[in-house]
């Protein structure tokens, strides 16, 4: 082989190399000169896999205790969890070290992911992905000015129990409680409950509850501390919930089970209601309630999406029933957003009129809302209610 | 002190390694002192870049030594290789009265050394070089997959601990046995 036919060869396997590339340094877009080196040490392990294992070795154990803990604070989130995955004395050894308290959040878009991220530094996520991969891998991607670095982890063919398995060593390792989960599958509610029941943010995907049984479970046994979403639920019987959900925000997807009592006797910041079976009555018994001002105390903002049949005034006439709202066209000091939670503040939408009713603590809830004709009949009723207070 | 005067005087100390002089000199002469490693080589470095490390420089504190009495007593480190105390008094030189940047580019670039490096840094308390050290070993297994991290750091598995941990049991089992018969023979 001539030189140039090797030179060829090389740039051909540099070419591959960027294409494979596991890490590049994304945040600053700097290409370091190590960098080059593990690039080339990645590419030297493909083409010659048994010559070129790594020769130096550097015996971390062996190491003053103070000073191999200063060597394992300079590892970045993902190097922390591979090593303290080792074995059970490297465990011990990464548990030594006060890590920064990581924002754990569990499955997002369906896959089991864990994502990872200092609250110090959120443009930055550190995300271990356990779907079915060959071998571990890292993967650096810029999205906005936020930097995803990904470890890609071989699952033992059931992913959902290896999320579980990582997630509790994720906490333990670093000493952090989860934040927020989705729940994708039925196992994982159990496993949660047992786990961490006390939970800032929970969302149960489409479909995954299919018993009553389970979702009292949720509400008996789980306490969300700041946003509980349920997408939509399959159950054979219909849902008879009595008691009063004690979240502060919830948003219910096939909310057909959603009465007035639960309305009325909570204590709910945040109500959120879609597919609702809540009639124009219903809403003027809450709205009623909410003006004598013994109920819905801590009600800040209550969206409610149902059907009718009544057309648009004899609709409004039957919710303001002896509620006689001013209508105003301004905004007059409304505020134009609602906090759902700690992380997502709700742009309302702009509407011309809005109809306000006021309470005797001087506060006011701005009713506003929209129809829209439904092709398989009746009418479409989106309404927001919006609590504040009138600024002097 | 025997070994220091072995060092002196197996060591050349007519040829001792020095730190280049910088153009703008400060008026005030400068004290040096003398150290030597495994290998006797003895090494004249500066006060002011003996200061980097804390266990030298209280011990020039605390001795009060003249120069010739440094000359003539270096300060012997036997735990530590002649060519890693090399690499220490070159950085120490070479950061003498500097601030120490963000990224170190005079590390020295020897892995193999790095273990005995970070053992020698760490005995003679030099802060910094202990912390651009340690980020070194953190490079060692940037972007290595666990097994890779497992065999560059020599990370034993469960099974190899135990082992390793019962036949350190049995061999504390076995001395501790033999003292007991050596004790009961001396009291016959």
């Amino acid at each position: 082989m001539s030189s140039r036919d090797t030179e060829m060869e090389f740039s051909q396997l540099f070419g591959q190399l960027d294409i494979q590339n596991k890490e590049i340094n994304l945040s600053n877009m700097i290409f370091h000169e190590d960098d080059v080196f593990r690039q080339l040490n990645e590419l030297i392990q493909t083409t010659f896999p048994e010559s070129s294992k790594p020769k130096i070795r550097f015996p971390l154990l062996k190491l003053p205790q103070l000073v191999l803990l200063e060597c394992i604070e300079n590892l970045d989130v993902l190097e922390i969890i591979l090593f303290s995955l080792l074995s059970k004395r490297a465990k011990t050894i990464a548990k030594l070290i006060r890590w920064n308290p990581l924002d754990i959040q569990l499955g997002s878009d369906g896959k089991p992911q864990i994502q990872l991220r200092y609250s110090l530094n959120p443009g930055r996520t550190w995300i271990t992905d356990l779907e079915l991969s060959e071998y571990p891998y890292y993967q650096s991607s810029l999205v906005g000015p936020t930097v995803n670095h990904y470890l890609f982890m071989k699952n033992n063919g059931n992913a959902i129990e290896d999320l579980k398995q990582m997630a509790e060593h994720i906490c333990e390792v670093f000493r952090s409680p989860i934040r927020e989960i989705t729940i994708v599958e039925q196992s994982l509610i159990d496993w949660i409950i047992k786990f961490q029941p006390t939970i800032p943010y929970l969302t149960i995907e489409k479909d995954v509850i299919t018993s009553v049984g389970t979702l009292d479970c949720i509400f008996e046994d789980l306490k969300v501390t700041k946003h509980f979403v349920l997408n939509s639920i399959r159950t054979p019987k219909k849902i008879q919930c009595t008691e009063p959900i004690s979240f502060p925000s919830i948003s219910i997807h096939n909310s057909y089970w959603f009465t007035v009592p639960l309305i009325l006797n909570g204590n709910n910041s945040i109500i959120r209601l879609y597919e609702s079976k809540l009639t124009p009555k219903d809403i003027n018994t809450i709205l009623k309630e909410w003006q004598k001002g013994a109920k819905l105390q801590n009600l800040k903002y209550l969206e409610i999406q149902t059907t009718t049949h009544l057309y648009d005034n004899d609709c409004s006439d039957e919710i303001f029933k002896y509620l006689y709202p001013t209508s105003v066209h301004r905004n007059e000091g409304r505020p134009k957003t609602v906090s759902i939670d700690d992380e997502w503040t709700y742009t309302l939408p702009e509407v011309v009129v809005v109809h306000n009713i006021t309470r005797s603590d001087g506060m006011t809830l701005s009713v506003f809302g929209s129809f829209r004709d439904l092709k398989r009949g009746g009418r479409e009723l989106f309404l927001g209610m919006q609590v504040w207070h009138k600024q002097p | 002190m025997s070994s220091t005067e072995q060092g002196t005087s197996s060591a050349a100390p007519a040829e001792p390694t020095t730190a280049p002089e910088s153009a703008a000199a400060p008026e005030v002469p400068e004290s040096f002192y003398y150290v030597h490693g495994k290998d006797k080589v003895v090494h004249k470095v500066s006060a002011g870049a003996l200061q980097h490390s804390a266990l030298i420089h209280g011990m020039i504190s605390n001795l009060g030594y003249t120069e010739e009495q440094a000359k003539a007593n270096p300060f012997p480190f036997e735990n530590i290789d002649g060519d890693i105390l090399q690499m220490v008094v070159d950085w120490c030189n070479q950061h003498k009265g500097k601030p120490t940047p963000p990224e170190d580019t005079n590390l020295p670039k020897q892995k193999e050394k790095l273990f005995d490096l970070v053992l020698a840094v760490n005995y003679l308390e030099i802060k910094e070089l202990l912390t651009y050290c340690c980020k070194q070993v953190a490079m060692m297994v940037k972007g290595k997959s666990p097994e890779e991290i497992r065999e560059i750091w020599m990370i034993p598995t469960d099974a190899e601990d135990e082992a390793a941990e019962k036949e350190a049991k049995k061999r504390a089992g076995k001395e501790a046995a033999g003292e007991t018969a050596a004790a009961a023979g001396d009291a016959k």
